[in-house]
């Protein structure tokens, strides 16, 4: 059947038609044994009339095929057909041993005297054997006349079994009938039988297609309790799985926002180093102002420290405005914003004892979410220093090319652990139980319809975020 | 089969018939009757029988037989009181047998030959039929046999010869069903039975036309032994014969045979016949 039947057929249609297939080839072979029965059964039923007919004529006609006596063997078979009502007689004939007709039932078909057609001879099989052209509706039956061992003439018969014909032909219709409502009605039954069986796995796919859009609900208790036992337990397992999914995503956004507040506790840390950092030499300024204030050289040295120690700061806090207060889809990307990163960056660069290497070609702004790519950028380096032996350098570039914006982080760290690439390989799967800075990253990119690929570098990993950009967006880029 | 040979099988089944000879119990009137006449209507029988019985007050006993040969082999035996026989068997054995009494048709004692063909058949006469398969009544019918025979024997011709095949049906309904039927051409029959089936049984003679009619002759005779003529139960016979038109029951038989009644004859009635079987038998 499943050669016969596409396997993209619902099983609605395939059941139904392999029942109905099934169906057809039953009652093709009952068909044809009750078909095969019937016409053995008329068969020796003519047969036995036939020989019957002739047992009685072959008496009657006997005496006068021994004497030649054309007009009693005609009566003989005249009266004869008469007689045996149950036979169709189409001719008889009584021929001499010289195979010349002596009498004939038709006497102007088969004239006294004639020679039987070797054509009509032919049909006869050998004498006392019933010869049956189902095409002519004819049947054919012929004995030979003996007195003793003498043959004195032959009789044969030619019967119209049109009527058993058209029995067996009403049989084999009546059966097709009979046998096409039945798979009909079988098939119909199948239809609905099998709808109604697969109506819990509609209700299944109705679930688990709502799954792709939010979150997997599961099956009303009520619903299950309508089912078979087994769709029942399938359902529950179901809900067991949906609410293990549930749980389980419930905790990769507990684990999200913990690792963003993480990110905001170190940008924090970073931030109050960076701050804190000019505010001994800024304290240290005042002091010489207050002390030696009224020397200009000093005045001015010391308010163009402050000067300086102040716009850090203000650097410093304006790429954590950005950072922390960002909001998805407030504007397009520009080379300051990813620019910004280098102050949140440093203090872990040079905790670490790291050189950044810093190269951004953007000149003019990319349309893509800047906060997005923030980031995802800001997520990408903090791993690479983490990533990177001391005295080693972390290297960023971008640059938009070939109808895409790429960035990318290289470290000379020992290279990327298999856990993490299959984190960038597939960023729709559930979060690691390790860091989520890589899976963050990646979840991002493909928000914005980009990935993010390792690639191993020599030595250190390389990994870079690519993003395609509209083509009009970018007629006026760089 | 020709005729000589159930000339022969006839002589010899007489034969036997008289060597068996059961004597005829007293006061029953022992009658046998030929093909004929319309001898497969039983309801006429009964009648015959009844009106027989009536008028001479004798048990009857009707006896038939296949063949007229079989009859005149029981008459000549002793075994019937009279028969109902054909002239040809008459003339034959005319020095033993005498007439009781001859039916009356159409106010005559006189009845011809027919000879008939199929209706579709061509034939026009007698020489039209040769080489064609013929159909005779009986070898000792006059009408059936001897009247072909003679008018064949007349132009020098046989029957074995100028046809290509003949054969007995032994009934003159015999012979109009076998050219019918078209198991015989033509046929030679009986022309007072002919008219009475074609009035009776329209249907039956449909299929066959008369192409030729023979002189009239002698119509067939109630016959018995001319040394029992006048034996009670012969005349007793004779005299019912003979009064049956006044009688209703024996009315109803005469109208049924179609026949105006019996009347006495002369053997020189048969003399044409006589004449035929003449010339046949110097033929043979």
């Amino acid at each position: 059947m499943r050669l016969v039947l596409p396997p993209s057929w619902p099983l609605a249609v395939r059941v139904p038609l392999v029942v109905a297939g099934l169906m057809v080839a039953v009652s093709l072979v009952i068909g044809q044994v009750v078909l095969h029965r019937l016409a053995h059964d008329q068969e020796r039923h003519v047969a036995d009339l036939a020989a019957a007919y002739l047992d009685g004529v072959s008496t009657a006609v006997l005496p006068a095929a021994i004497r030649r006596d054309v007009w009693e063997a005609y009566d003989a078979l005249d009266r004869a057909r008469a007689r045996y009502r149950g036979l169709a007689i189409v001719s008889a004939v009584v021929t001499e041993p010289s195979g010349h007709v002596l009498a004939a039932s038709d006497p102007r078909l088969f004239p006294v005297g004639a020679l039987l057609p070797e054509a009509l001879l032919e049909r006869y099989g050998p004498d006392g054997r019933l010869v049956i052209d189902e095409a002519a509706e004819l049947a054919f039956l012929a004995r030979e006349l003996r007195e003793g061992a003498v043959p004195v003439g032959r009789i044969l018969v030619e019967l119209d079994i049109g009527a058993l014909i058209a029995e067996r032909r009403a049989v084999r219709w009546t059966l097709v009938g009979v046998n096409a409502g039945l798979t009909l009605l079988l098939a119909g039954l199948g239809v609905m039988l099998v709808r109604r069986m697969l109506g819990p796995v509609a209700i299944l796919r109705a679930h688990v297609a709502a799954g792709a859009d939010g979150p997997i609900r599961p099956v009303d208790e009520a619903v299950i309790a309508r089912q078979p036992a087994e769709f029942a337990a399938l359902f529950r397992a179901f809900n067991r799985t949906a609410q293990a999914v549930a749980e389980r995503e419930a905790m990769a956004a507990r684990l999200a926002a913990e690792e963003k507040y993480a990110l905001l506790g170190k940008l924090a840390s970073a931030m109050a180093h960076e701050v804190n950092n000019p505010l001994g030499g800024l304290f240290t300024a005042v002091d010489t102002l207050a002390r030696h204030g009224d020397d200009p050289a000093v005045r001015a040295r010391s308010i163009g420290f402050l000067r300086r120690g102040l716009a850090d700061i203000r650097d410093v806090v304006r790429a954590g405005l950005v950072t922390s207060k960002g909001r998805v889809g407030e504007g397009p990307l520009t080379r300051a914003d990813l620019d910004d990163l280098r102050h949140l960056v440093r203090h872990e660069i040079e905790r670490r004892g790291l050189s950044l290497a810093w190269r951004n070609d953007l000149v003019t702004p990319v349309p893509l979410d800047r906060t997005m790519v923030r980031q995802i950028a800001l997520n990408l380096l903090l791993n690479a220093c983490a990533a990177s032996p001391p005295g080693g350098c972390v290297r960023l570039e971008a640059r938009v090319a070939a109808g895409a914006f790429a960035l990318t982080v290289r470290d000379d760290g020992p290279g990327l652990p298999a856990h993490a690439r299959a984190v960038l390989a597939a960023p729709d799967a559930p979060p690691p139980g390790g860091g989520l800075g890589l899976w963050t990253a990646a979840r991002l990119a493909a928000a914005l319809g980009g990935r993010v690929t390792p690639a191993d570098g020599a030595p250190g990993t390389s990994i870079t975020l690519r993003v395609p950009v509209a083509a009009g967006a970018l007629a006026d880029v760089a | 089969m020709t005729p000589h040979r159930a000339t022969r099988r006839a002589a010899l089944a007489g034969t036997l018939a008289l060597l068996a000879r059961p004597a005829r119990p007293a006061g029953t009137l022992t009658v046998g009757l030929t093909p004929v006449f319309l001898d497969s209507d039983l309801a006429l029988l009964r009648d015959l029988d009844a009106y027989l019985g009536q008028a001479t007050g004798l048990a009857v006993r009707l006896m038939r037989r296949r063949t007229y040969q079989e009859i005149t082999a029981l008459l000549l035996a002793g075994q019937l009181d009279a028969a109902w026989i054909c002239g040809y068997p008459f003339v034959q054995h005319a020095a033993r047998l005498a007439v009781v009494a001859v039916p009356l048709h159409r106010g005559r004692p006189l009845y011809q030959s027919y000879l008939i063909v199929g209706s579709g058949h061509p034939a026009r006469r007698l020489a039209d039929l040769r080489g064609t398969t013929h159909a005779f009544s009986d070898p000792d019918s006059n009408s059936g046999f001897l009247v072909t025979r003679y008018l064949l024997a007349s132009a020098g011709e046989r029957p074995e010869t100028f046809f290509a095949r003949s054969f007995f049906t032994f009934g003159h309904r015999n012979v109009i069903r076998a050219v019918q039927a078209g198991l015989a051409e033509g046929g030679s029959v009986d022309g007072y039975v002919w008219e009475v089936m074609a009035e009776r049984e329209p249907e039956f003679v449909a299929g066959t036309r008369v192409i030729a009619r023979s002189d009239w002759h002698g119509f067939p005779p109630v016959a018995c032994l001319a040394a029992h003529r006048r034996a009670p139960t012969v005349r007793a016979l004779a005299e019912a014969l003979l009064g049956m038109r006044d009688h209703p029951v024996g009315r109803a038989v005469l109208a049924t045979l179609q026949l105006d009644g019996f009347v006495p004859a002369e053997p020189a009635l048969y003399d044409s016949i006589a004449r035929m079987s003449a010339v046949v038998r110097a033929q043979t």
